[in-house]
């Protein structure tokens, strides 16, 4: 019974994993900027769901504020520094310096305007309920996975069958290709911004309400993102789903074998394994030099 | 490795029905070629024929689906491209490639040094080397700008300087990808008199070029590549005559 | 006062070590990691273990704590430096966060989060050296000794060749050099010597436990070396000196609870950071918008 508890939970904890991850690995494969960030982007949607619902404004102006936050957030992440960034060098160590010392700072500005304590969202949607005799699944569990599903299916839908979503696909490999659509590069690497900090905030929302925040969630969401994409396969958004389902399944079974803050021991040991043995991921293309 | 030459015309790398494909497109298909010492062949073709492809199948930056490179009577199949590149096969890249962080004299420098660890020199040693570093760039003409940085050279100068890292190298087989593409006249002038001197002192050339002035001023044997496929090689005249590989070249086709 | 600023010079020039040696990796190679706290941790476990059960002598703490770093720096760079560098920067990620749980746990070795006290101070040819100002000559000395070893590796032709990888990897394989290998060997040089920061650090603050070599740690150090100056001598030593000043001088500001200093701290050299690598990417020590 605890197998199927812990399978569960883990199956609501991987796809919430999966649509950050993904949302990550949307701009990174499609811009190649190495965006550390994501992290700050998820803490500051879960802090402003948590504020605005928390002040009693209701769900909505809860998931539109949040929601606003991290698609501003990356918009001006891409426009006031990585753009600049990549006029004059863009080099991937500048790129990621410059991304990563957003992150602290964002995480250090949430902890001194909320705390640095843990803190969470109480709603009676995190309440569980018994299914089955031992098993209980709280209706944010469904949630999560129907949202996940959602999401990514409109995802695959819009890469797949829109303009914009192939000059997405396209720009990593080929900028001038999205120009022969009549496309701006630029403006598509907005788009990956917008669409890839979005994808975060259900997860972030509902992660509010379940798991709880604090301000270094960043680091824990940026790992996840991380090893998901390389576990995944860089380049294949298929694959960074899949593995976020199996890193947070792996994380969640894993507390049958070990404690809970070997957890994340768990994942490193799964992105090393993978480094190793395959590093070109589960499903991604095998890069030449 | 022994330094005796070869004789002239011995082939020093044989390429036996390389194929390579990218997913459902076939970028080099079964294309056999021999690099004769003391030869310089250049490789034409129209763009994307899978020119800088074959190189790469060549030193091993990427790997082949089938075929055999023999290098000096050696199978290279699972060779990394460093240790092809000690056994005395250099190459340059059409996108250069310099390390733009460093000196035109660091560059020429390194490009000497293989090991990992330092090693100890003896000063005779150390000023032979100096020697031929100064040697090489004074030919490239950048003997006045060994302590600029890379990044801050001009372009015909970064052509310069990718060729003098080559020089410098004891390598026997040079590959090179487009190496005077963008070059004024002059610097055309220049950069055939420094090939047809190292070519005269041994070196054995395989050059990726679509200037015909250069193919025609250079070439002892052209290989015509298209869509992957060698579809000539040989005589320089029977190659350049050939109205059917004129028309594909020059982009009339269906 | 005096002992104030004999342990600020203790505390920069152990701190100096750090980041020496990763902009040995990060300035010169273009390896980024985050796991130098880690190299920072196991040195100075391992220094107290040896310390308090074998021998107090510093060459045998650090020959311990070098050697072990090494091996450890190994397994992480082997297979991590084969493929491209975001991997790399992923599993230095996960080492340094397994790391921070493995310093917590096992308790036999690091006293779990309580850590390990009463660790003897260092002993060098049978003196025993406590005082922040007899300390500051060993670790002054020490900061040099690093800085020399670093500064003839860049300007061989292994400092060459890391700089070649750094600016386009495919060129140096093709000029016969191979590349992981290293790769691999200044990330073990730099773990190393990031290890014998450790070792110094245990025997001078005689107590340790893992708040000390967390993430925060590593990315402190990634700034001290970015803030400075990449690929440069004085870059890491001028970031150090400026950000370990970073918390005296905040904490003048009166309105600033006490609690909040290192979020401030941290804030500044956070922004501090991106603000750099938008403008002026060398550092404070280096060039200018360029390499």
């Amino acid at each position: 019974m605890l197998a199927i508890q812990l399978a569960i939970t883990g199956l609501q904890t991987g796809a919430l994993y999966a649509l950050t991850a993904v949302g990550f690995s949307l701009i990174f494969g499609s811009t190649r900027i190495f965006h550390f960030a994501h992290g700050a982007t998820f803490v500051i949607a879960a802090y402003l769901f948590y504020w605005v619902y928390g002040t009693g404004w209701g769900l909505v102006p809860g998931v539109l504020a949040a929601t606003l936050g991290a698609v501003f957030f990356g918009l001006v992440l891409d426009r006031l520094v990585y753009v600049p960034i990549q006029r004059h060098e863009g080099s991937f160590f500048t790129v990621f310096v410059a991304s990563f010392g957003v992150g602290i700072a964002v995480q250090n500005v949430i902890g001194m305007i909320f705390g640095r304590g843990f803190t969470s969202v109480s709603t009676p949607l995190s309440r569980s309920a018994e299914i089955i005799p031992g098993v209980y699944v709280s209706p944010l569990a469904w949630i999560a996975m129907l949202c996940t599903a959602l999401l990514l299916g409109g995802l695959h839908f819009f890469l797949r069958r829109t303009h914009t979503g192939a000059a997405l696909r396209a720009l990593a490999d080929d900028p001038e290709l999205v120009r022969t659509f009549g496309l701006n590069p630029r403006r598509i690497a907005a788009t990956a911004f917008v669409v890839g900090s979005a994808l975060v905030v259900p997860a972030a929302i509902i992660t509010s309400a379940t798991t709880g925040l604090n301000p270094t969630i960043g680091h824990h969401v940026m790992l996840i993102s991380l090893a998901a994409t390389i576990v995944g396969g860089i380049g294949s958004i298929p694959g960074t789903m899949l593995a976020g389902l199996l890193l947070g399944l792996a994380e969640s079974l894993a507390l049958l074998v070990v404690d809970s803050q070997w957890t994340e021991a768990v994942t490193f040991a799964i992105l090393f394994a993978f480094i190793v043995i395959r590093p070109s991921g589960l499903l991604g293309r095998v890069v030449a030099h | 490795m022994t330094r005796t030459s070869p004789a002239l015309g011995e082939p020093l790398m044989q390429i036996r029905k390389l194929d390579k494909s990218f997913g459902g497109v076939k970028a080099v298909q079964d294309v056999s070629l021999d690099l004769r010492a003391g030869i310089v062949t250049t490789l034409v073709g129209p763009n994307g024929a899978g020119k800088t492809t074959f190189f790469n199948l060549i030193t091993g930056n990427l790997a082949r689906d089938s075929g055999q490179v023999t290098w000096l009577g050696q199978d290279t199949a699972g060779l990394k491209p460093y240790r092809l590149a000690r056994a005395g096969v250099g190459r340059t890249y059409q996108d250069l490639r310099l390390f733009d962080g460093m000196s035109v004299w660091e560059n020429v420098l390194n490009a000497t040094e293989h090991g990992a660890f330092p090693m100890p020199m003896s000063r005779a040693h150390r000023r032979g080397r100096r020697e031929r570093m100064e040697h090489v760039l004074e030919r490239t003409g950048l003997i006045d700008k060994r302590h600029t940085r890379a990044i801050d050279l001009a372009y015909a100068e970064r052509k310069f300087l990718s060729m003098a890292r080559i020089m410098a190298t004891e390598a026997r087989l040079w590959l090179l990808d487009e190496p005077a593409s963008g070059l004024d006249p002059n610097s055309y002038e220049r950069f055939l008199t420094i090939l047809r001197e190292d070519v005269a002192g041994g070196v054995t050339v395989c050059i990726i070029e679509h200037n015909l002035d250069i193919v025609v001023g250079i070439s002892d044997r052209i290989a015509f590549l298209d869509r992957g496929k060698l579809l000539a090689d040989g005589d320089p005249k029977t190659v350049l005559n050939d109205p059917e590989l004129a028309r594909i070249y020059f982009g009339d086709r269906a | 006062m005096e002992a104030y600023i004999y342990n600020l010079v203790n505390l920069i020039a152990i701190y100096a070590i750090l980041a020496v040696t990763l902009n040995f990796i990060m300035g010169y190679a273009g390896i980024y990691s985050l796991a130098h706290a880690v190299f920072f941790g196991l040195g100075a476990y391992v220094a107290a273990w040896v310390a308090l059960h074998v021998h107090p002598s510093i060459f045998v703490t650090l020959a311990a704590a070098m050697a072990s770093a090494a091996a450890l720096s190994l397994l992480l760079a082997l297979p991590a430096l084969r493929v491209r560098g975001e991997y790399f920067v992923a599993a230095s990620l996960g080492l340094q966060v397994l790391a921070v749980t493995v310093f917590s746990e096992w308790k036999s070795f690091t006293g779990g989060i309580g850590g390990v006290l009463a660790i003897p101070p260092a002993d060098v040819f049978g003196v025993e050296v406590f005082k922040p100002q007899h300390f500051a000559i060993v670790s002054l000395i020490a900061l040099i000794v690093v800085i020399g070893l670093i500064n003839a590796l860049v300007h061989s032709s292994f400092g060459r060749n890391l700089r070649a990888i750094r600016d386009s990897e495919s060129a140096a394989a093709s000029f016969g050099k191979n590349v992981p290998m290293i790769k691999t060997l200044s990330v073990v040089i730099s773990a190393a010597l990031a290890a014998v920061a450790g070792a110094l650090y245990a025997s001078y603050m005689s107590f340790i436990n893992v708040e000390s070599f967390t993430l925060d740690t590593s990315v402190l150090v990634m700034a001290m070396v970015i803030i400075g100056g990449t690929g440069t001598v004085a870059g890491p030593i001028v970031g150090a000196a400026l950000l370990m000043l970073l918390p005296s001088a905040i904490s003048w500001i009166d309105f600033l609870p006490q609690t909040e200093v290192g979020a401030l701290q941290q804030i500044i050299y956070g922004l501090g950071m991106t603000l750099l690598m938008i403008f002026r990417p060398g550092g404070i020590v280096g060039r200018r918008a360029g390499v």
